[in-house]
């Protein structure tokens, strides 16, 4: 018999697990660049992507932890089967809470009604056991799913497995209806647009850098200017970010006609503040015969700023995949009644943060290195257009709540940059292999929770 | 994430620069060739045409590897066709400079003294457009990195105008070369054949130089 609190021990262990695994893998997506060109060393590298990944997950990770908990297979849709024996005039599209549908029973049959209320509770209690079980299906399947997509370096999106694991032990369960296709539709959606989003934002960015910047007749002097600029674009993103309908126990939900103006001084500061500072130290002019490396110098300086906003971005939509279905367990434990619309406490974002920064400090120095290595090509211009593009459409998305791969969009980002002739070559066998891994992550990751969860039922009993 | 240094496939301009350099390895070895035609020391131009063979084997093998890692599925910032058509023309480089070290083998030439000056000058035009093709083709790889835009791509274009201006004086020379041997009595026939060879070959390897700098301004150009 698993008690509540076994299972939320044991949805914890996995919950940080995944937290670790994503922020040991991960994290060389953000500073892999920066390590490569030198910009930055191992150990600031680790230090600053550990700050802004838990502050990406802390002050921005609550949409998406949403989206995962509640927003795909809604709790109500896992109610016993029994509740659909009150014949209500209900809408079509879902099943109904049983508790709803005493609520809702005609006036008339109120001792009926009062005969539910007892097995309403009860069959609250069950709904959130069902939720809880099932989470922790998607947790374990997930956690088992990465480890032998690794093992055979097949590159897995955490995102997609997640999701494909929630789907999974909802539609065996309750049945297809019991998820919101709807949500679910939008979501797969976001993981084609947002590729092509990163691309095309890369795209522009790196065409606007080579025209403005690169093709002028003085380089340097243009990218004095638009190095401050990238910069306050990032500090007025990252700002809007954490203000705008941030997290209401910090009163950070301020509407847009606030948050922008406070969002737009920081940025402007920034800017500002950097612009001054390159001004003091390019004092000196190189030599014209230096002139493109003086540039990419420039870009070199911005480096860890996108590398941070990347990790930003990152933690704001990643952190979800660990907290999201933990959460869902979490209810049993608190005895509430499972909300209709999930509401992440702050802890439990902090907590998943900091097993992400756990995973980049222990393991993800690893992976930087591997990456930094071999990932030469990308200059400093190249690696501010294409990590500013991806960081941005993460972002967006993370406010919108739509858990994306951060990796999928930074390839598509690096593809948006090789289409404006930025790379010596590009290799679309990786993409392919990266498509065909998609593809087969959600039903893998469905069936694997699928599976675990009958077990997890059968024990339960 | 680790797939994302896999990527990046092998850049081919490297490699490009790197045929480019070895190829004019060969072009660079008609000079002496041309002096053991005038010195007539057949020993030593067999010599050299071992060594000229080895060289454009070499190139055949870059060649080969950029060819190789050319296929279908990489994502160039440059026509696939143009790095073909630019490998092709320095491959016919490397032919032609071939061409005429065989070539000079086969029977020594008794070239009377007042034709040396015009073929060595001939020699040194062809191997100067050689020269100036290479100077072009070592900043392929920096180009790319430049992303094909600003002061590098400028200078680079120039050096093509060059390329091609030398080509021009090095069909003048080769030209005034033939009137000279066609009319001259100290020869006989067959040399004049030999000759004839000879100058094709040089030909050859100017024309190519000349299409090899169209092919890469057509590369820059492309926007």
């Amino acid at each position: 018999m698993l008690t509540p609190t076994v299972l939320f021990v044991l949805a914890l262990a996995a919950g940080l697990y995944m937290a670790w695994n994503i922020g040991a893998n991960d994290v060389a997506n953000a500073m892999g660049t920066s390590v490569g060109s030198g910009a930055l060393s191992f150990r600031r590298a680790i230090i600053l992507a550990g700050i802004f990944e838990f502050c990406g997950a802390f002050f921005v990770g609550s949409n998406v932890a949403e989206t995962i908990q509640g927003g795909i297979v809604s709790p109500r849709a896992l109610a016993p089967r029994r509740a659909s024996v009150v014949k209500t005039p209900s809408p079509p599209g879902g099943g109904r809470a049983a508790a709803s549908a005493a609520a809702a029973a005609p006036a008339g049959a109120e001792i009926r009604a009062a005969e539910l209320r007892e097995p309403g509770r009860e069959a609250m209690r069950k709904t959130a056991m069902k939720l809880a079980l099932g989470m922790l299906a998607a947790l374990l399947a997930a956690a088992v799913w990465l480890n032998i997509a690794t093992f055979f370096g097949q590159p897995v999106s955490t995102t997609h497995t997640i999701i494909g694991a929630v789907i999974g032990f909802a539609i065996v369960d309750t049945g297809l209806a019991s998820v919101n296709w709807w949500a679910m539709g939008k979501i797969v959606g976001s993981w084609i647009i947002s590729p092509l989003a990163g691309g095309i934002v890369a795209y522009i960015l790196y065409r606007c850098i080579r025209r403005f910047v690169l093709r002028s007749p003085q380089p340097i002097h243009m990218a004095e200017r638009a190095v401050p600029l990238g910069f306050g674009a990032v500090v007025l993103i990252i700002t809007l970010s954490i203000l705008y309908k941030g997290l209401p126990r910090l009163r950070l939900d301020l509407p847009l006609l606030t948050a922008l103006p406070l969002a737009l001084t920081a940025g402007l500061v920034a800017a500002v503040t950097a612009r001054t500072v390159i001004y003091r130290r390019m004092r000196s002019r190189p030599p014209p015969g230096q002139r493109y490396d003086v540039v990419e110098r420039w870009f070199g300086r911005i480096q860890p700023v996108t590398a941070c906003y990347m990790a930003f971005a990152h933690g704001a939509n990643d952190v979800a995949n660990a907290v999201g279905p933990l959460a869902g367990v979490l209810e049993l434990v608190s005895g509430g009644e499972p909300a209709a619309r999930a509401v992440m406490p702050a802890w439990l974002l902090a907590l998943g943060g900091a097993a992400i920064v756990v995973g980049l400090a222990t393991y993800g120095h690893k992976v930087i290195e591997a990456v930094g290595k071999k990932i030469t090509e990308i200059t400093p211009s190249r690696g501010f257009s294409a990590e500013f593009a991806t960081a941005s459409t993460v972002l967006v998305c993370s406010k919108l709540g739509l858990p994306i791969s951060t990796t999928f969009v930074l390839v598509g980002a690096v593809m948006g940059v090789g289409v404006a002739r930025g790379f010596g070559a590009i290799d679309l066998r990786v993409i392919r292999r990266i498509l065909t891994s998609w593809v087969i992550t959600i039903p893998v990751a469905a069936i694997l929770s699928a599976l675990i969860y009958c077990v997890l039922g059968a024990i339960e009993g | 994430m680790r797939d994302l240094s896999q990527i990046f496939g092998r850049s081919p301009f490297e490699t490009l620069t790197e045929h480019a350099r070895k190829v004019h390895q060969c072009v660079a070895l008609i000079h002496p060739i041309a002096d053991a035609i005038i010195a007539g020391n057949s020993d030593r131009l067999k010599e050299l045409q071992h060594e000229m063979s080895k060289t454009e084997y070499e190139a055949d093998l870059l060649k080969d590897q950029i060819r190789q890692h050319l296929p279908h599925r990489y994502f160039l910032p440059v026509g696939r066709e143009d790095v073909a058509r630019f490998l092709a023309q320095m491959d016919t480089i490397a032919d032609y400079a071939e061409d005429f070290a065989v070539v000079a083998t086969f029977r020594t030439i008794k070239l009377p003294a007042d034709l040396h000056a015009d073929f060595m000058a001939l020699v040194e035009k062809v191997a100067n457009v050689s020269e100036s093709l290479l100077n072009v083709a070592e900043h392929v790889a920096e180009l790319q990195k430049e992303a094909f835009v600003g002061a590098e791509a400028d200078d680079v274009l120039a050096k093509i105008q060059d390329v091609c201006h030398m080509e021009w004086e090095s069909d003048k020379l080769s030209r005034r070369f033939a009137r000279k041997y066609y009319t001259s009595q100290a020869l006989d026939p067959v040399e004049v054949l030999l000759l004839e060879k000879l100058c094709q070959a040089l030909g050859g390897i100017a024309d190519h130089a000349e299409n090899v700098g169209k092919n890469l301004r057509l590369m820059i150009t492309r926007k």
